[in-house]
């Protein structure tokens, strides 16, 4: 696979920032030294040779990295991947001495826009990044080298052939070249990637899509070598905020225009047939994420005794860990010889979960006569707490609450510091237990420490890598296999709600005809028109995607023409009628509209053309 | 344990789209089904209904079976003991009855520090609560007071976390002291006048109609509180009013408790002030302040108007420190503490109370933690237990093949060796009933250390020349040992005047021992050493008495700075340096002996090992930390990060194991979607993430996944990408996400 090769080779090439930073230890993009040691050993005899001040070349402490390194100077290089078509092949085993051959080819030749940006803003940048160099003596050399060596490098790809008694020279002008300008790559890249990244979107959008892939590390379709060799990828190795404000910096998103309109979206239908395909039902680890399963309920026993004695168990780590929780109270249920103990399980990630549904549950479970009132959540917790220490017959019945997702993002309301200190005081109760799984890494931001002081909390690390999203569609329907699934969320909404591409939650055309049904006659009507309309104008257009931004799958239609011709039909008698209509479509997401450059409005649909097609017949049947 | 969950997965789904549901264990279905009387919950779905009905009316019989079975418990400790026991060790060899004697060493030890602990909390804010409830009693008589509201500010500090037990004690010695109802406001739960005054309300009321009985628990709009039957709203003070003449309160106190005062809108503070303040004819209205900051800042806020209707006082409360140490002796360093926590481990936890104010709650947890992985893990803390229930027969061989196996044996063994005690050593390895013997002595001796290392902290601490807190003492002293060697100097540097005070200290804390500390005096133990004090003292007070007859000044002894005398001398125009020693009286000298003495004496008595140069020390030392930091400090970044970059770690898997942190066709498809998502900028194609995946997977590739199974695939990992909160829709470009996590 040709284009994985080549980013690994980029990740080699832009390995070279990392000594200015220190690694993370087990930076799955390490390089051995050696790679590093040349370049660097080249400029320190160059810098020599410049007769530059040695003392000030240990002003940082990179640079006396260097320093160490160029004892290593003479390790032969790794052997460059076959696909590299530049001449840094030749680098394989040329003499040291070569080096001495310094930048003599610096024929002048017009300054070209890219030279230009990177002299600009050197000096400012060098200053502002280590902070200690001065613009010296040496640095104004090596800059006029690096200008030269650029020059000659771009006179080289101007020229396109490459004779092979050039090349070392071109070698050492690139060497060169790229060894100072890893002092500004973090900043430069700005600069760099403004003037490649557009290239590279032309290239990436020529490309077929399969092989184009212009995710921002730039992959390079082969042919394009002659390009430089460094890609406006940022550097990797950049401390994660710097990262950050690397990344968010204005002007730096500069991505791929690719959609996906060439590829056919997946619908639930075909999510869930191909989901019992052979070759989707066996998963690749099923046997590991088994193994690492039962690791974790050999454990069972020390929760439920962490539980016992008034802390709260916190499930966190990658995978879907309600399988476990759901074993887990089968273990709490059947091995405690405790009757009393009430097991109540609360499903995080529905979207429809309230604390109010939770207390009346659990108010259920301690006396299932009694009626708790509704109100207040706060009071309802105190309403329930004189509940459960007044029901005198029975003291101290046990509740072990079991959270799946108790910072589920998809819930609303989970989430929010009120929600989460209510649940805090709940599990403070001493006849109430917790034991919660947690899904995203940044979970101990949900609590302060007062929170967590009540919540008490004894953490676990129960990594599963049991997918989320299980073998089964999600309501009924028999599971055939992958017994470590479970169907935490709907795979098909969520990827389509992210990408904007439907409604939230009147799903598919089953969601329209769920949505119209409620509806009355005249706007299962106007619902039809339109569709009508949009077919009409599928038809018209060619089906471009294009018409409306992109953004939605169907062509728009022209707010006024459908507003005269539901008029027309009498469907509507004024436009107020017509708007309460639409209105009752647009919040549930089942229409979209935009106004283009000059305020005209469009109406669209969410849907593909066959989709639109089976919603109209639906509606006429 | 594993092996008995591999039931039916199918089970579950039926529940899986209700979002709370009472557990019914799978075994239980075959029960008798009952009909009763009214659906549990208000669900379409007929199967569901049948099934939690059967959950409920299980809920009934089980009620009635516990209450034959628990009839004393009430607290939660004491009910669960019961049930869940201890898994067995040595890979289930362990006996049931040693395993069951841990249990009740852990049950027994617990409850008495516990209750130490709640003791020391308890003592610690009681000088503000009674400074504070003296003040709310004695403001009603106040003359000077007028009609404004009494106000107490209490200065808690920065340290939420303890704070809420701070109002706690507040509410209960408040309540008992002035009759009054109490009431916690928290800015969270009080956002608006109205949410503000029907907590209030409701609060005052409740109080008193929980212990009445007289709650209906029906919270409608209306409350009737009067006997009149008129209705209130639940947010007129009115009602408020009429409750408490109905319950013939002549009083008519409400204290209101401004939790975290900084964080309510200055407003609201206003409203509810001026408020307060008009009702004060009708209901005694006092309010309490916890102020993080400062009084002036607060005030600061406030309207004049409004500060000019508070009475006010500030109290302070005893910061959060201070509590610790005292907790620390009492749980930790004291006698009663059944369990020695180690150095390493204590050394973890004070650091995480000062670097991160994790709370003193937190703090006593952990402890807590110690004892329960102590217990549940450590097959030899059986050997805790007291010699009646630790029988000869409830030691198995594999407790003795344990115990050979442990350093501190092993070092024991080979120290003997070497001090040429060969039957000694060579009995131990092999002779179990000589083992046996020994373990027991070894319960002495652990005795013996405790009280040494004890009583030689509690002689430092008491001669008040230890610099640093008592924690880092002990903490050392059981890293390292304990001796006099830091504080020769300081002891040597004394006056003659100081050094029968600091005998007369010595004397009383060997008489009084340390309650902190649960130390009883040891006179008896220690007659020589008192002897040999009192003589010194004797001695040394004689001697002042003879300088001073002789009109020597004061005592000099060798030691003291002023008996050196640096001279300069200029010596061919060279500065020379000498030192020279004062001439010392023979009072001097006999006092610089005396002090010789004292050194010896005390450097004899002060002193201690480390613990971990006891034999059988690990049967009751627990110096574990890993799991200690596994449990409250975890590191979810980490283990994200590790399980999606490396996924054969948790796996195991030989496919991936080859691929460290590179990308490869067979790893789980979030984890290849998580590296590419790494390359991203901030906002990420998914068209280009997609051919990225499909490039990798896809039917070229060793996978060899056609295009929709890819899909899906990668629709599976960009929505449990989703889930984790890695990215979030981004209205920016047509297809594309926004990248939401840089630092996991």
């Amino acid at each position: 696979m040709p284009p994985r090769r080549k980013s690994t080779d980029q990740h080699e090439l832009v390995e070279r920032p990392s000594r200015k930073r220190p690694l993370p230890a087990d930076d799955p993009y390490e390089v051995p030294d050696e790679d590093d040691a040349i370049p660097s050993a080249k400029r320190q005899r160059r810098q020599s040779q410049d007769g530059g001040t040695l003392s000030k070349r240990n002003a940082t402490p990179r640079k006396q990295v260097d320093f160490l390194h160029s004892d290593l100077a003479s390790v032969p290089e790794e052997p460059e991947s076959p696909t590299e078509q530049t001449p840094s092949k030749k680098r394989l085993g040329r003499p040291p001495k070569a080096l001495t051959g310094g930048t003599p080819k610096s024929k002048p030749s017009t300054p070209s826009a890219l030279r230009k940006n990177l002299v600009d803003d050197t000096p400012v940048k060098l200053r502002g990044l280590n902070g200690v160099d001065t613009p010296s003596r040496r640095g104004i050399a090596d800059r006029s080298a690096r200008r030269k060596s650029a020059r000659a490098l771009i006179d080289r790809v101007l020229e396109g052939a490459v004779s092979d008694d050039e090349d070392e020279e071109q070698q050492i002008a690139r060497e060169i070249y790229e060894s100072s300008e890893q002092e500004e790559e973090d900043e430069e890249n700005t600069q760099r990637q403004e003037s490649l990244a557009d290239e590279e979107a032309d290239l990436a959008a020529t490309t077929p899509s399969k092989t184009g892939r212009g995710r921002g590390r730039g992959g390079r379709p082969p042919g394009s070598a002659t390009r430089r060799k460094k890609s406006p990828t940022p550097p990797r190795d950049l401390p994660p905020h710097e990262q950050y404000f690397y990344q968010n910096k204005p002007g730096s998103n500069k991505t791929s225009n690719n959609t996906l309109s060439s590829l056919d979206l997946l619908t639930h239908e075909e999510y869930f047939s191909l989901l019992r395909e052979p070759g989707l039902q066996r998963e690749p680890h099923e046997e590991q994420i088994q193994a690492l399963q039962s690791h974790h309920a050999a454990s069972f026993p020390q929760w439920a005794f962490e539980l016992s004695q008034g802390f709260s168990v916190c499930l966190y780590g990658y995978g879907s860990k309600r399988r476990l929780l759901h074993q887990f109270a089968e273990y709490l249920s059947s091995s405690e010889g405790q009757n009393n103990n009430k097991i109540i399980l609360i499903n995080g990630h529905h979207r429809t979960l309230t604390i109010r549904e939770i207390l009346t549950t659990i108010s259920l479970a301690v006396d299932p006569t009694f009626r708790l009132p509704s109100g207040n959540p706060l009071a309802m917790i105190q309403n329930l707490f004189s509940l459960l220490s007044s029901s005198a017959p029975k003291p101290a019945a046990r509740i072990t609450l079991l959270f799946t997702s108790l910072d589920s993002p998809l819930s609303p309301t989970l989430r929010k510091p009120a929600t989460q200190s209510l649940l805090a005081h709940l599990s403070s109760h001493p006849s109430i237990s917790l034991a919660c799984t947690v899904d995203t890494p940044d979970f101990p931001l949900l609590w302060d420490s007062s929170l967590r002081s009540s919540f008490n909390f004894a953490f676990h690390d129960c990594t599963t890598f049991a997918p989320f999203s299980g073998g089964g569609p999600p309501l009924g329907g028999p599971v055939e296999s992958g017994a470590t699934a479970s169907n935490e969320m709907d795979v098909v909404s969520e990827v389509h709600e992210l990408l904007g591409r439907m409604g939230k939650r009147a799903g598919g055309k089953e969601g329209v005809a769920f949505v119209l049904r409620s509806l009355p006659e005249n706007a299962r009507k106007l619902f039809g028109l339109i569709v009508g309309e949009v077919l009409v104008a599928f038809e018209e257009g060619g089906g471009s995607g294009e018409f409306v931004g992109g953004r939605g799958e169907s062509p728009g239609v022209e707010y006024r023409m459908l507003y005269n011709k539901a008029v027309e039909e009498f469907i509507c008698s004024s436009e107020m009628a017509f708007r309460t209509l639409l209105k009752e479509f647009h919040d549930h997401q089942i229409i979209t509209s935009h106004k283009d450059s000059i305020g005209t409005e469009y109406l669209s649909l969410p849907f593909r053309k066959v989709e639109l097609e089976s919603i109209l017949e639906e509606l006429m049947s | 344990m594993a092996e008995s969950h591999d039931d039916n997965p199918a089970l579950f789904e039926d529940d899986d789209h209700r979002a709370v549901y009472i557990f019914t264990p799978a075994g239980h279905s075959g029960l008798p089904q009952q009909e009763k009387a009214r659906p549990v919950k208000r669900r379409k779905v007929t199967s569901k209904r049948a099934s939690s009905s059967v959950a409920a009316a299980e809920v009934v019989q089980e009620g009635e079976a516990e209450t034959e079975r628990t009839q004393t418990t009430t607290t939660t400790t004491t009910t669960t003991t019961a049930a869940a026991a201890f898994p067995r060790l040595f890979g289930g060899k362990e006996s049931a009855e040693a395993a069951e004697l841990r249990r009740q060493v852990f049950d027994t030890a617990w409850p008495v520090l516990d209750g130490r602990i709640k003791n020391v909390l308890r003592e610690a804010n009681r000088t503000t609560l009674e400074d504070v409830s003296s003040f709310i009693r004695d403001a009603e008589g106040d003359a000077t007071r007028g009609t404004r509201i009494p106000a107490g500010f209490i200065i808690t500090g920065p340290n939420i976390a303890s704070q809420d037990l701070l109002f706690e004690q507040l509410s209960e010695a408040l309540g008992k002291a002035t009759q009054a109802r109490f009431v916690r406001l928290r800015a969270a739960g009080a956002p608006n006048l109205k949410a503000a005054l029907k907590k209030v309300i409701r609060d005052a009321t409740a109080q008193v109609s929980i212990g009445g009985g007289g709650s209906d628990g029906d919270e409608d709009a209306e409350v009737a509180f009067g006997r009149d039957g008129r209705k209130y709203l639940d947010y007129d003070l009115e009602g408020l009013h009429a409750f408490l003449s109905a319950q013939q309160d002549p009083s008519k106190r409400v204290i209101v408790a401004f939790e975290d005062s900084e964080a309510f809108e200055s407003s609201l503070l206003t409203d509810l002030l001026a408020l307060f303040h008009s009702w004060q004819g009708r209901i005694q209205f006092s309010v309490l302040f916890g102020i993080a900051t400062s009084v002036e800042l607060f005030q600061a806020r406030l309207l004049k108007s409004t500060a000019r209707q508070l009475f006010g006082a500030k109290f302070d409360v005893v910061q959060a420190d201070l509590v610790l140490d005292n907790v620390f002796k009492s749980a930790i360093a004291g006698t009663q503490a059944t369990l020695r926590l180690g150095p390493t481990l204590l050394r973890n936890m004070l650091d995480r109370q000062r670097d991160q104010v994790a709370g003193i709650r937190v703090f006593i947890s952990s402890i807590k933690y110690a004892y329960m992985c102590h217990f549940y893990a450590n097959p030899l803390s059986v050997l805790l237990a007291d010699e009646k229930s630790l029988t000869r027969q409830l030691l198995q061989p594999d407790h003795l093949q344990a115990v050979r196996t442990l350093d501190s044996f092993k070092a024991h063994v080979e120290a003997a060796v070497d001090a040429r005690q060969l039957n000694h050593a060579q009995s131990l390895v092999e002779d179990d009933s000589y083992l046996v013997k020994q373990m027991a002595e070894q319960r002495l001796k652990k005795q013996d250390y405790l009280m040494q290392l004890l009583r030689s902290l509690h002689l430092l601490t008491s001669m008040d020349l230890v610099p640093g807190r008592f924690t880092d003492l002990y903490v050392s002293a059981l890293a390292g040992g304990l001796d006099l060697t830091p504080i020769i100097d300081a002891i040597k540097r004394l006056g003659a005047d100081d050094v029968p005070a600091l005998i007369n200290r010595l004397l009383t804390a060997i008489q009084t021992g340390s309650p902190d500390l649960d130390l009883p005096g040891w006179e008896d133990e220690a007659e020589d050493l008192i002897s040999s004090l009192s003589e010194i003292r004797d001695e040394i007070e004689a001697l002042a008495e003879q300088a001073r007859e002789k009109g020597q000044q004061s005592l000099k002894s060798k030691f003291t700075a002023q008996s050196k005398v640096l001279r300069t001398t200029v010596v061919a125009q060279k500065v020379q340096l000498s030192q020279d020693t004062a001439k010392l009286t023979e009072e001097d000298k006999a006092f610089g002996k005396a002090i010789d003495s004292l050194v010896d004496l005390l450097t004899h008595h002060i002193y201690s090992d480390p613990i971990d140069s006891l034999f059988l020390h690990e049967a009751w030392a627990y110096d574990a930390e890993a799991p200690y930091r596994d449990v409250f400090v975890p590191r979810p970044g980490t283990t994200f990060e590790r399980a999606l970059t490396r996924p054969h770690g948790y796996l195991g898997c030989e496919c991936c194991s080859k691929t460290t942190g590179t990308l490869s066709a067979t790893l789980p498809t979030t984890c290849i979607l998580y590296q590419l998502y790494l390359e991203t900028g901030s906002l990420v194609n998914v068209a280009d993430l997609w051919s990225a995946y499909y490039a990798l997977v896809g039917e070229d590739s060793d996978v060899g996944l056609g295009e929709r199974e890819a899909l899906v695939r990668f629709y599976r990992g960009l929505a449990e990408l989703r889930m984790m909160g890695f990215v979030k829709q981004s209205k920016k470009k047509a297809d594309h996400v926004a990248k939401v996590k840089w630092l996991l």
